[in-house]
């Protein structure tokens, strides 16, 4: 039987260095595969901190947006950040609320996530240039997010088990 | 248990259902390629406004494609970084767009249009007009 999530988070000295580590994972594991486009392993991570640090992820999630911007500097780009992520961390929370530790089901959080992350980025152009801007915009990187789906379902169903058993001995250990 | 298993094989179903219409929407609204060859022009312009035009006859069914070919047989080039829609263009003819240090960038115009695709999803349809425009977020 697996432990839950708390739903009551403790704040101590140490998650300053957890919340360190977990934020330079983040931008380690992003910067590695920024060769492969729509690649990535920021939304696999973000699943794996939030099952074992529970909301201390967000405030990861918050860091990793802030650091994007000090490597890339602002753009529009920052206002998607910085709701598509805690969303990730939301949904993943709200998903093992329900008790559920099946790599496919996080496989399938991913997926959608990676799916869905162009119609989530679009928003802001809905308030930019109208519906027909935002419509367009996302019809047009539809392939992008084909990609990222899939990729997304894949890094999870594979690396979900070790990856967490490793995250978890960790945390248990620190 | 089972019921369990159950949620998640329909979860992982109506996700693939979910891919499929993304699909059906890019095949049906998505931009449209055109094979063939094609008459086009790239218009570079650079940060005093003054415009490099190359015209020229390809057979590539997208921009970035348009952009390789006259940075073989012109006297054109540009840099870019890869980016999660497609390449984000960082220099053109060796002129740099640096956004960090005066928020400049490269915007890509369709006909006189600002374009909605990024080099690599943006067709290249016969007699259409491409600019490569310098710009900085303070002239928007």
């Amino acid at each position: 039987m697996r432990r839950q999530v708390s739903s009551k988070t403790s704040w101590k000295a140490r998650d300053i260095v957890v919340i360190g580590v977990m934020t330079a994972t983040l931008e380690a594991a992003k910067t590695a595969l920024a060769v492969l486009p729509n690649i990535e392993l920021v939304t696999f991570l973000l699943i794996i901190y939030a099952l074992a640090f529970g909301k201390k992820a967000y405030v990861a999630a918050f860091a990793f947006v802030g650091v994007e911007c000090l490597v890339w500097g602002m753009n529009i780009w920052v206002i998607n950040y910085l709701y598509v992520w805690p969303l990730l961390v939301f949904v993943t929370l709200a998903v093992n609320r329900r008790g559920c530790w099946s790599a496919w089901a996080y496989a399938v959080v991913g997926g959608a996530f990676g799916l869905g992350f162009g119609a989530l980025c679009s928003i802001p152009y809905l308030f930019i240039g109208g519906p027909v801007m935002m419509a367009s915009w996302w019809v047009a990187g539809i392939p992008f997010d084909l990609i990222h789906g899939v990729s997304n379902f894949v890094l999870c169903l594979v690396l979900f088990k070790p990856v967490l058993g490793i995250v978890e001995k960790c945390r248990s250990a620190s | 248990m089972q019921k369990s298993n159950r949620k998640i094989w329909i979860a992982v179903a109506v996700l693939a259902v979910i891919a499929v219409i993304f699909g059906a929407v890019y095949m049906f609204a998505g931009p449209k390629a055109e094979k063939g060859s094609k008459n086009c022009t790239l218009e570079v312009v650079d940060d005093k406004g003054e415009v490099t035009t190359y015209e020229a006859s390809t057979d590539a069914e997208y921009l970035r494609e348009f952009m390789n070919e006259l940075a073989e047989s012109e006297d054109f080039s540009y840099e870019g970084e890869e980016g999660d829609y497609g390449v984000y263009i960082t220099s053109v003819n060796g002129l740099v767009a640096d956004y960090e240090t005066n928020g400049a960038y490269w915007s890509i115009y369709v006909n006189g249009e600002y374009g909605q695709n990024s080099a690599e999803l943006q067709p290249v349809a016969d007699g259409d007009t491409y600019r490569l425009a310098y710009e900085t977020s303070s002239e928007q």
